[in-house]
């Protein structure tokens, strides 16, 4: 086919190119801080821990201690590493949060009730998820 | 893989399986997940629920580049996206929720199972798009009119302004609440899937609907992965060199070897897929 099809549709509700720029923005700058805090955690587990086995880190995440947020606070202020390696998990959760973040601001801010509504129900399924449904099946 | 292999060794072979699978995932356009989950589960003896944690997240390492790429060229369509999520993430809660309660029930060999099943479906399904770029036009029904789920890009092989309507958005949403289940219990993109939906029911554009489903599968992805780090089955030390094999392979996979994404690596490497498909399932059903 190299013909536009007869019957075009009108033209597209458009959201901003600042919406698309800024999205881009949020998804490379979350992905490259989760990825810089991994890393230098995994680096600085291994160093710490030279005689490790694979059985140690098969039987039992290093991370479970730091799942609240007062364990979590504890362990980045004592400096705890897996407590940073948790801080990188989160980093990288938060990224598409963010993403569906500034969807809820656009379409709210171009008055669409219904998509508004459709974004903040996704924002809070997986709101849901991670503080709800994950600690309850633990 | 023995238990007690040295961990920088043990972690360094995860890297290299890893990179192997971000390269066939990228080449075939399957992704890195269903090669990489059942190596892990299989090869290197990763307990299931922690497979598919380090899936999410490699999934969430990995969607994030490809989709801002994707969100700067204007061709994922965002409203589109965010209206099928609603569909895909609680596919994706209630998916890895049942991972980790089957587990906890003891019965990962149903999980086993059922995963090489998804990956017998998954070889023959990457095979259908070998339609046309463009579908022949089909009416929107009353919830794509109301929500504009609609759209046009300037493509430029065709040289000419596209522009495009969300046909059946029912059937999309159901098989999207699948899409999403699957990548929650699995640790998959189910990218497969999510385009099957895409193409066929909502009867998109093939740009568009690559480009909007890589969109979609970082926050499906993230749905799962909320659910299996905060039930404590996401472990960095495991997740974090396989989401950086997969990326680096998934890269080199784009980069250097652009001539050989077609269809013949395709359907090279979907023995391999249905290979790792039939041993998951022998391991499930008690056979070595």
């Amino acid at each position: 086919m190299t013909e536009a099809p007869p019957s075009a549709p009108a033209p597209p509700p458009e959201l901003p190119a600042a919406a698309y720029e800024r999205m881009s923005l949020v998804l490379r700058v979350g992905l490259l801080a989760s990825l810089v805090i991994l890393v230098g955690g995994l680096a600085a587990y291994l160093l710490a821990h030279p005689a490790a086995s694979s059985g140690s880190v098969l039987s039992s995440n290093p991370i479970l201690q730091y799942l609240s947020f007062p364990g979590l606070a504890h362990g980045l202020a004592s400096g705890s590493i897996p407590a940073y390696l948790t801080l990188g998990l989160l980093v990288l959760l938060a990224t598409p949060l963010v993403r569906v973040l500034s969807g809820i601001y656009y379409f709210h801010h171009g008055g669409e009730r219904t998509m508004t509504a459709v974004t903040v129900t996704v924002l809070v399924l997986l709101l849901v998820g991670i503080l709800v449904i994950g600690p309850l099946i633990r | 893989m023995p238990n007690g292999v040295d961990l920088w060794l043990f972690l360094g072979l995860l890297a290299l399986a890893a990179i192997a699978a971000g390269l066939v995932g990228s080449l075939t356009g399957l992704g890195g997940g269903v090669i990489v989950i059942p190596v892990l589960v299989v090869l290197f003896a990763v307990p299931f629920p922690d497979a598919v944690g380090a899936g999410v997240i490699t999934i969430l390492a990995t969607s994030s580049t490809t989709g801002a790429a994707y969100v700067r060229d204007r061709l994922s369509d965002l409203r589109i996206g965010m209206f099928l999520e609603i569909a895909t993430v609680p596919g994706a809660l209630v998916g890895a929720s049942l991972t980790v309660v089957l587990v906890h029930a003891s019965l990962d060999d149903a999980l086993l199972i059922a995963l090489g099943a998804v990956l017998l479906a998954v070889a023959p399904l990457s095979l259908l798009r070998l339609g046309a770029e463009l579908p022949s036009p089909k009416p929107p029904d009353a919830r794509s009119v109301r929500l504009g789920l609609r759209g046009e890009y300037h493509d430029q092989a065709l040289g000419h302004v596209v522009p495009y309507e969300a046909h059946d958005t029912s059937s999309a949403l159901g098989v999207m609440f699948g899409a999403g289940m699957v990548s929650g219990m699995f640790g998959i993109g189910a990218g497969v899937f999510k385009v099957l939906a895409l193409d066929r029911f909502l009867n998109l554009p093939m740009k568009i609907s690559t480009a909007t489903s890589n969109f979609m599968i970082g926050v499906t992805a993230a749905a799962g992965a909320g659910v299996l780090l905060a039930a404590g089955y996401a472990n960095p030390i495991i997740a974090a060199p396989v989401a950086l094999g997969t990326a680096l392979g998934a890269y080199s996979g784009s980069r250097l070897l652009p001539g050989l994404r077609n269809r013949t690596v395709r359907i090279l490497f979907i023995p391999v897929v249905v290979a790792l498909g039939l041993e998951v399932i022998l391991r499930g059903v008690g056979l070595p």
